[in-house]
């Protein structure tokens, strides 16, 4: 008897623990209960409503947030004149169009010619100097892959102008970060005096060479910001191009086409290349 | 008569074209020209454009970003050329309305845009409207002046005579400009009454009739009732001989201009007067006696001028803004509206806030009219604009301000001073910079500081002392010299000191010892020349012709100005007299201009960074560095976001 008196308050004090405990639970519950009653049933429902749409909007900024990241662009970049925007056309359509210099961007979807068919934008940007930085800026993130286009005419004139804008690019944090894949296609084939592929390439790998000593010897802007502390390639070695984190490719292109203005763009290979992306 | 119109889109398809007969030259040069210079440097303020023989005029369509040009004969008038683009663009926008508003160029590149016979139509009318006022036919014999007046009154009477005797004719005078009554000079025919005839005989007369005549023509109209009397009341005909001006300030006698004596040396080689005119102004030696003379006069009137000019532009704003005050309640709605829905931008909607704008960038020291102009023409790329949704027109516009002061401020060309030089090394020549600039901005004290940081990148320079004329000038370069030498000693360079001066004293010929210096420069294969210049006003025109022969006969590789960012509306003037010296002096085709700018005493302003955008506009060329200090370490390169954003900050 006395054990189990004794063993009895034991468990009476448990329960009474336990009681306790879902005591103010169930105190609280009938509290809230009885307010929700006493108030009106719109105001249950406001209160719903608002709640729901709270979550769908944080399902909805996760969505669009995550899709900017996406990167699902391919961009046309390179000098003036270089021919980006005939290729641009060439590429979407098929179709000769006269063309001036570009002042704002223009983008389309394309579709790749590959048994896989995976559409993403095709974006031509304007190449004149003094665009050229705005407009990287905006779309350097959404990048898949980078197509650089290179007068291979005049190539020799510009040496230097074009391994300046390679090299802003490839020092671009954003870029090395995402790494696309960076096609230099060499347009204007059908000129005779072109050069090939090959030469260029030689050709860009010694001018960077000398452009990572001088550019990191540049002047601090007077902000004291500092432009481009990365080192392209490896130090003590010349550069070259298979020491970039990206692959890069080249490859040759006529966007006129050597039959003029009526005939067909060669430019197999860059679509080839543009398929396999 | 038109040599080509085209239609093409912001991104750079040509939609339509169309190529007067006979044109063989493909257009696109010309419009590729007009799209650098103007679009893309924010001038499109004023539409039209000249370019070799021809001459363009374009219409910006915003809404739908597409750009019209036409281009015809420069040598052409076509009055009608205006109104026809408008026209143009309208038929073409109500046309094509659908394609066009398709987002994504696949529309452009797809459609075939077949606006022949649109265009002819539209271009047939055009001209015929033009036509439609005919040539004026010309007056008969009984209809003209001349048959009215009596033969007496036109002849030619020596001495004073009360011009012609107008008979019964006042009428026919009072419609037209009563006729000046100046005696009558040969080879002038009669006075005419017409208005253009009297311009086009103007240029026969001599500077004091003309002023004569227009002070009769304002005496004329300031009284206008009794406008023929006293217009035919000359004076009486002086007996014409030439008088010996009398000057206020002249000495009494010729003696005290012979200075043969004085002056021992005239040790000058052929032409350069400059320099003989700066010895001379040392020599001449008014004796300081007693007080100081006062400031001339001539720059407080210069600036009660400015400041009338300042007052008048305020006192237009102000006019502007108290219209604006009505209509509340109907502001409020507006407002809302605006902010919801797609509106497209009018020129009323832009105008406060542009006003804005431009009083904001002339408190941060941009130049006035490139302010105005900048406006102007950040308005003409916004017109018709269609807004999204949820942007006012304030952030529309101050975000395309910013856009285009971000784009002017980038440089148009490759900037890189060090693979420059490296390719004149391995060409076995000496990379030249000649300074210029006025007096006091820092050319000699920025040139220390480039020769420092191309010491430092293992370049040997070589310094020109070209500024002859102010005292001590040769001295401070050789301090500099000094100094770096001693910062860089030439036992760690290859035992050959790395910096060096080539000087010839004071007084010589700034260009000779430029040439001298560079040949050498090219005999001890140094790699870069800097020549300093001495200060000098734009408007000194010896001392310009100075400079532009030193930079014509020298042709350096860069050309740099050195300006002080503290300068206002000021650099406007100096950047272009200097080019302007610097084109007109030179022999060849296309003259050695500015290449760059040198933007100096930069820690001195604190946010008030607009004499950065007023150089770059002028000249279109890139600033090259920027001083910060007095300091060897005191040179930047410019940033242009940095320096927009603190143009932009409030």
């Amino acid at each position: 008897m006395e054990a189990d008196s004794v063993r009895d308050p034991g468990t009476m004090e448990e329960k009474a623990d336990l009681e306790m405990a879902e005591n103010p639970f169930e105190q609280y519950i009938e509290s809230v209960r009885q307010e929700l009653e006493n108030q009106d049933p719109i105001f249950i429902i406001g209160i719903i409503v608002a709640l729901a749409v709270v979550v769908i909007t944080f399902v909805f900024l996760k969505y669009f947030l995550s899709s900017k990241t996406v990167r699902s662009a391919v961009l046309l970049v390179g000098l003036c004149d270089a021919g980006k925007t005939l290729l641009f056309s060439r590429l979407l359509s098929g179709k000769f169009k006269r063309t001036q210099t570009s002042i704002t961007d223009s983008s389309a979807p394309y579709r790749a010619k590959s048994d896989r068919g995976s559409t993403w934008t095709l974006i031509d940007l304007p190449g004149h100097d003094s665009l050229r930085p705005q407009y990287m800026e905006k779309f350097k993130s959404a990048a898949r892959a980078i197509v650089f286009v290179v007068d291979s005419a005049i190539f020799q004139k510009e040496v230097r102008d074009v391994a300046e804008f390679l090299y802003f690019l490839l020092t671009d944090p954003v870029i090395i970060r995402n790494a696309p894949a960076l096609l230099l296609a060499c347009n204007k084939q059908d000129i005779t005096m072109a050069k090939s592929a090959k030469l260029i390439q030689q050709q860009l790998e010694k001018e960077l060479n000398t452009l990572r000593v001088t550019r990191s010897a540049a002047l601090s802007s007077q902000d004291g910001s500092v432009g481009g502390s990365v080192y392209l390639g490896k130090k003590g070695k010349d550069f070259e191009f298979s020491q970039l984190p990206m692959k890069v490719e080249f490859l040759e292109c006529s966007a006129r086409g050597s039959k003029g203005e009526e005939g067909n763009a060669d430019i197999d290979s860059l679509e080839k290349s543009l398929a396999k992306l | 008569m038109l040599d080509f119109f085209t239609i093409f889109s912001k991104g750079g398809i040509v939609l339509w074209c169309f190529q007067g007969a006979g044109v063989t030259e493909s257009f696109t040069g010309p419009v590729n020209a007009l799209i650098r210079s103007v679009i893309l440097q924010e001038r499109s303020g004023n539409n039209t454009f000249t370019h070799e023989a021809l001459s363009l005029k374009y219409k910006l369509d915003n809404e739908f970003e597409l750009v019209f040009v036409v281009g015809f004969q420069k040598i052409l008038t076509l009055t009608y050329v205006d109104k026809f683009i408008d026209d143009v663009q309208l038929h073409f926008r109500d046309r094509y309305k659908n394609e066009l508003e398709q987002k994504g160029a696949l529309k452009l590149l797809n459609n075939n845009f077949e606006f022949e016979d649109d265009f002819k139509t539209l271009l047939r009318d055009a001209e015929d409207s033009s036509k439609a006022r005919g040539p004026v036919s010309m007056r008969t014999f009984t209809e003209s002046q001349k048959s009215q007046k009596t033969v007496k009154s036109m002849i030619e009477t020596k001495g004073g005579d009360k011009g012609k005797e107008q008979g019964g004719k006042k009428n026919k005078n009072a419609k037209k400009e009563a006729p000046l009554p100046e005696p009558v000079k040969e080879g002038h025919g009669k006075v005419s009454t017409s208005e253009k005839t009297v311009e086009n005989g103007n240029q026969g007369l001599t500077q004091d009739e003309i002023m004569q005549k227009k002070r009769e023509e304002f005496f004329r109209k300031r009284m206008a009732g009794s406008a023929e009397k006293t217009s035919k009341s000359p004076k009486p005909q002086k007996p014409k001989e030439k008088q010996m001006r009398v000057w206020d300030m002249a000495g009494s006698s010729t003696k005290d201009l012979d200075y043969s004596q004085r002056n021992g040396n005239g040790s000058h080689d052929s032409g350069n007067q400059s320099q003989d005119a700066q010895i001379d102004s040392g020599m001449q030696l008014r004796p300081m006696v007693g007080d100081l003379l006062s400031v001339d006069y001539e720059s407080s009137e210069e600036e009660e001028e400015i400041e009338e000019e300042e007052e008048k532009v305020v006192i237009t704003d102000i006019s502007k803004k108290a219209p604006k005050k009505g209509g509340g309640f109907g502001g409020m709605f507006g407002m809302l509206k605006g902010l919801v829905g797609s509106k497209s931008l009018t020129q009323e909607d832009m105008e406060p806030v542009l006003d804005k704008m431009r009083d904001h960038l002339i408190a941060k020291n941009v130049a006035a009219d490139i302010a105005s102009q900048l406006c102007d023409s950040v308005a003409k790329k916004l017109e018709g604009k269609v807004m999204g949704t949820f942007t006012t027109v304030a952030s529309t516009v101050k975000q395309a301000l910013q856009d285009s002061l971000v784009q002017i401020l980038q440089p148009k060309r490759r900037v890189d001073i060090l693979r420059d030089v490296l390719e004149a090394r391995s060409q076995r020549r000496p990379f030249v910079i000649t300074f210029c600039g006025v007096n006091g901005v820092g050319k000699s004290t920025n040139l220390a500081k480039i020769s420092f940081w191309l010491i430092e990148n293992g370049f040997t320079v070589l310094i020109a002392a070209c500024d002859t004329f102010r005292a001590g000038a040769v001295e401070q370069l050789r301090t500099h010299q000094r100094r770096l030498n001693s910062l860089h000693p030439p036992e760690k360079h290859g035992g050959r000191p790395v910096v060096q001066l080539y000087e010839k004293g004071y007084g010589k010929d700034a260009a000779g010892i430029a040439m001298e210096a560079i040949a050498y420069a090219r005999n001890q294969a140094f790699d870069v020349v800097l020549v300093d210049t001495a200060g000098r006003m734009q408007d000194n025109a010896p001392l310009m012709t100075a400079l532009a022969k030193l930079i014509a006969v020298n042709m350096p590789d860069l050309v740099l100005f050195v300006g002080e960012a503290l300068v206002g509306n000021e650099a406007v003037d100096q950047l272009v007299k200097f080019n302007q010296a610097l084109a007109d002096h030179s022999m060849s085709d296309k003259p050695r201009l500015i290449d760059g700018i040198v933007l100096t005493k930069f820690d001195t302003i604190d946010d008030k960074v607009g004499a950065a955008i007023s150089m770059t506009y002028i000249t279109g060329q890139p600033i090259v560095f920027v001083g910060t200090g007095q300091t060897y370490n005191d040179l930047r390169s410019l940033n242009a976001r940095a320096v927009v954003s603190a143009l932009m900050k409030a």
